[in-house]
């Protein structure tokens, strides 16, 4: 007495929680003595023979070492999918990326050579995958992923004079690199369908392009008098001291090329550059440059970007003169929308569209001003006068984010997606923004992986929600037709197998295409699927209860209860349901299996859940052409892999319970 | 067993009814119109009329192009019969499914009826050719594994039907086509024969065996998990029934008492599996046939509901529906066949 005197709540509680979920022979191990003071035996040593069948089932399962570790993948899974998308919030399911389709798993994308820190950065410059960087002694460099898609291209194979040579500027592309050695020599490589960099007979036949200048391709550039050299999606252009430009590309992607490109004089046979410029940049659609006026960006179409805003985030414009009040344009950079304007008194200003996930341009104190900005993709990397940098602009890789080593820098350096600082004698100090994917990109250039994520969401919610509605339709007309027999029983069994014999994939192939044509949202057509597969799905489940129930209704207790007076319905849901579960639970785990498969199935036959909005499925849609599931196989691989994974866990579990549950297959072990 | 049968075709036809209706229904809520696309397609063809005369003779063409359909009335159970072909149209005829009238596949530019020969052959035999295979297989693998149970060679046949059966069909194939056509080249990717080919004779059929040898295999792979898994269930528990202990008992050799006194009983649940999987193969392995180009009814069905040609899916719908029913009836008629209780009660 003394003893449960002393015994608080919490111990209490404990002790209960012990005797729950672990038994009383541990309540008696870790309680017991204290509790009983010293008579040990008082409680007799077969206590742990007596478990619940609920328990029983418990502890056979968790002897299983692969069922345990089918549980723990399985749990994992559902976490990751449900809680991952929290902690992607910059994920959208229309995300589209042109300059990162189709590329590889990789980290690669941001990972400078070594010989190149200890040498010192000249330059570096990326548009889409790859990144070139020139070395203070002249050596060219070549990093990210190198292969261009399913061309069979691939900017890795350099020409060995590149290699050998001292170059003095390099730029890249879209899917082609343009270096100019020292000495003048032009060099270019990788795609050249648009006429990025070579002048072959089909490129001088191609009204839509724009040809390299005979003068550059011939070398006869005087390479110290280059002011810039810089590459825009299909397009290059090369800008001397004295203001001449030569520009080429494809005048497709840029509609406004021809307005800079030389026009051909007949009389004379000599092509006419434009002059007086003095910046050039690319955004994704337009070539803008400052003219010598410097007094607003020129890109051939009229009041293109005369409003001019100060800050990334407020929508507040302001006219371009207005802006200027006098001050000069000194330099443009661009990203894929907008410009950056960079005034000779250090002050800068933004114009074109803006996207929403954008980071503004930090408050600089009174003395401090850019002296340098340079431009990614979409983010800008700028530099102070007190070395500091800065970084704003696009943020949907993180590119933004400075790293706190980044102090007292010389210069800046922007790829794509990335952003390189060096020293004064041109060492790396650091670089940051977008290492790579780890599964890769797909067709439209979106991480793989942070799709596998999101689509395992929608999948596993299809499945679960399936399930669900045949559970409830399934089971409680089973119910209803084993326990009351009789003529319900007759009309439920004869609709049952009206339903299983409905072919499943055509009906749905049906339904789905009837859907389509009826305009729904991109979720009514989710509910839709999990309604249909849950509908056409309950039958089996319905004759499973009902089998187990005509055993169970045979049964002493039902008679029992019966006699007793206990209601119909108290009968059939509190004393058969229990009985009928456990049952219920290994179908529901295999079904949850199949649904998977179905709606995965569906949706890779373009019928199930629609791109852009990912799932299993459709994910793997690409995987059906026996080249692309080659050449790009980090698309269909990892996908797979983890529903086959998932798949394969929870038919384990199924498989695993079915045998613990059932007292004759354990007898027989 | 006659009055079994009987009663059997009877519910069998009543249920076919009821889902042909059903059918019917949805079909009557997709925005098609045939009548319409008719009367359009002639008056297009007609020069030289004004717009007035255009309207008016589209206005005609239609309504006759209604009465000729039998959609020129509002009721759907009336439209219904007459697609059945047992009410007659506004000129009294009777043309419908049952008088093998079925209609016309926009896309193909022929009559239904004419267009799905080819394809239910097609279907036909890779499920008969698959279907032999796999049981051949199957079921003494199954059979080898209840009786050598928890052995390695069981575990290992159980692993492999454990992925087999979670994986869903189209990963496999996409597999199975990267490692047989892209890695090995072994096996064409797709199509019946050879491109630009005229051959003859055995040639001819030497070719189209090459083409659907990748295809059949996936089948009977992705079809063997399923099954070895059930002939193992079932014969697990043949083999512990008292009869067997009596069997062996006696003094029966092991062979008799597997393959005469086990099978025979274990074969009963497994005949709706067999029978099931078997109409499902000939019904066309839908995703199997889009993969590989195979020409079957899975895959004009999957074109039919792409390009929305309404007729011909209707069509197909009725086709899987009847072979769905009548393998429920096989399924039945075999248990008795197997099952002497069964022989016997009814």
């Amino acid at each position: 007495m003394e003893n449960k005197k002393r015994e608080n709540i919490f111990r209490k509680l404990a002790r209960w929680a012990v005797r729950g979920f672990m038994g009383a022979k541990y309540e008696d191990k870790w309680f017991g003595s204290k509790q009983a003071g010293g008579a040990d035996n008082s409680r007799p040593d077969d206590s742990e023979l007596i478990v619940s069948p609920a328990r029983q089932i418990f502890n056979r399962f968790c002897e299983r070492k692969v069922a345990i570790f089918a549980v723990f993948v399985v749990v994992l899974m559902l976490l990751v999918v449900f809680i991952g998308p929290y902690f992607m919030p910059k994920y959208y399911d229309a995300f589209t990326e042109t300059t990162q389709m189709d590329l590889p798993p990789t980290m690669s994308l941001m990972s400078v050579p070594g010989e190149m820190k200890t040498d010192g950065i000249r330059t570096i410059d990326s548009y889409s995958s790859f990144t070139v960087g020139v070395s203070n002694t002249g050596k060219f460099h070549l990093w990210g992923i190198t292969r261009l898609g399913a061309t069979g291209l691939n900017v890795a194979d350099i020409p060995q004079e590149v290699l050998d040579k001292k170059i003095a500027f390099a730029a890249a592309g879209q899917d082609h690199i343009i270096a100019i050695a020292e000495d003048g020599s032009f060099y270019g490589w990788g795609s050249n369908r648009f006429g990025q960099f070579a002048r072959d007979k089909v490129v001088l036949e191609n009204p839509n392009l724009v040809p390299v200048p005979e003068i550059v391709a011939n070398g006869e550039l005087d390479v110290n008098h280059i002011k810039k050299v810089t590459c825009g999606f299909q397009a290059s252009a090369i800008l001397m001291d004295d203001g001449t430009l030569y520009i080429w590309g494809n005048k497709q992607a840029y509609s406004n090329l021809e307005r800079f490109a030389a026009t051909y004089d007949e009389a004379t046979g000599e092509y006419d550059y434009m002059t007086g410029i003095v910046d050039i940049d690319f955004t994704l659609n337009f070539v803008c440059a400052i003219n010598q006026n410097q007094n607003s960006v020129f890109t051939g179409v009229k009041n293109m970007y005369s409003a001019v805003r100060t800050s990334l985030t407020n929508n507040k414009t302001i006219k371009m003169s207005e802006f200027l009040n006098g001050r000069k344009i000194q330099e443009i950079r661009t990203t894929s929308k907008n410009i950056c304007l960079l005034l000779d008194d250090g002050t800068i200003g933004f114009t074109g569209d803006f996207e929403a996930d954008i980071v503004d341009v930090p408050q600089l104190e009174a003395d401090e001003k850019f002296v340098d900005i340079q431009s990614g993709t979409y983010h800008y990397t700028g530099i102070t006068n007190k070395g500091n940098v800065y970084c704003f602009g696009g943020d949907h890789y993180y590119q933004t984010k400075v790293p706190t080593k980044v102090k007292n820098a010389a210069k800046v350096y922007a790829g794509s997606f990335q952003s390189y600082a060096a020293d004064e004698n041109g060492k790396l100090i650091d670089a940051w923004g977008l290492k790579g994917y780890i599964f890769g990109t797909d067709s439209r250039g979106a991480d793989i992986f942070q799709r596998v994520i999101a689509g395992g969401k929608i999948t596993m919610t299809v499945g679960i929600v399936a399930v669900i509605i045949e559970i409830i339709l399934g089971v409680s007309l089973g119910l209803l037709a084993g326990y009351f027999g009789g003529w319900v029983d007759m009309l439920i069994m004869r609709v049952a197998e009206v339903f299983s014999s409905i072919p499943f994939l055509p009906f749905v192939l049906i339904l789905s295409t009837l859907t389509l044509r009826w305009n729904m949202t991109v979720y009514e057509r989710l509910y839709m699927i999990m309604a249909i597969i849950g509908v056409l799905r309950w039958p089996g489940f319905c004759y499973i209860t009902r089998a187990q129930i005509l055993v169970a209704r045979e049964s002493e207790y039902v008679t029992a209860a019966q006699s007793m007076g206990v209601k119909e319905t108290r009968i059939a849901f509190k004393h058969i349901l229990p009985n009928v579960i456990s049952v219920i639970l290994v179908d529901m785990t295999l079904a949850f299996a199949s649904s998977l498969q179905t709606e995965t199935t569906l949706s890779f036959l373009g019928f199930g859940v629609m791109e852009p909005q990912p799932s299993w499925g459709n994910m793997l849609t690409r995987a059906s052409n026996a080249t692309a599931a080659i050449n790009f196989w980090w698309q269909w691989v990892f996908t797979a892999f983890i529903l086959v994974l998932t798949a394969v866990c929870i038919n384990t579990i199924g498989d695993t319970l079915r045998d613990v549950i059932d007292p004759k297959s354990s007898n027989d072990k | 067993m006659g009055r079994y049968i009987l009663k059997r075709l009877v519910y069998m036809v009543l249920v076919f009814i009821l889902l042909t209706f059903v059918l019917y229904s949805f079909y009557q809520l997709m925005p098609v119109n045939r009548a319409y696309q008719d009367a359009k397609n002639d008056v297009s063809t007609m020069k030289r009329l004004t717009e007035e005369e255009k309207k008016h003779k589209f206005d005609e063409l239609y309504e006759m192009y209604q009465r000729k359909y039998g959609t020129d009335v509002p009721e759907v159970w009336k439209r219904y019969l007459r697609w059945l072909g047992v009410y007659p149209n506004y000129y009294g005829e009777y043309k419908g499914l049952l008088t093998g009238d079925v209609g016309y596949s926009y896309d193909h530019r022929m009559d239904v009826i004419k267009l799905v020969g080819p394809y239910i052959r097609n279907s036909f035999l890779i499920g008969l050719f698959t279907q032999i295979a796999v049981l051949g297989v199957t079921i003494p693998l199954g059979i080898k594994c209840a009786v050598k149970k928890n052995s390695r060679f069981d575990h290992g046949v159980q692993i492999f039907s454990l992925f087999g059966y979670s994986t869903p069909s189209f990963i496999t194939y996409i597999i199975f086509i990267v490692l047989f056509c892209s890695i090995l080249k072994i096996f064409p990717v797709s199509g019946m024969k050879t491109a630009g080919t005229n051959y003859t004779g055995m040639k001819a059929v030497l070719d189209t065996l090459w083409h659907i040898a990748l295809p059949t295999i996936c089948l009977i792979y992705s079809n063997l998990a399923g099954t070895t898994r059930i002939c193992r269930a079932s014969m697990i528990d043949a083999l512990s029934l008292d009869c067997i202990r009596t069997a062996r008992a006696k003094g029966l050799t092991e062979k008799s008492v597997i393959y005469s006194h086990a099978w025979r009983n274990a074969i009963i649940p497994m005949v709706s599996i067999i029978v099931g999987s078997f109409f499902a193969t000939i019904s066309g392995a839908m995703i199997l046939e889009t993969m590989f180009g195979f020409k079957g009814m899975g895959l004009l069905m999957l074109n039919a509901a792409r390009n929305a040609d309404y007729d011909l899916i209707m069509f197909l719908e009725v086709m899987y529906t009847f072979l769905g029913l009548f393998s429920n009836l096989v399924i039945d008629l075999t248990y008795g066949l197997v099952d002497p209780r069964v022989r016997i009660s009814k």
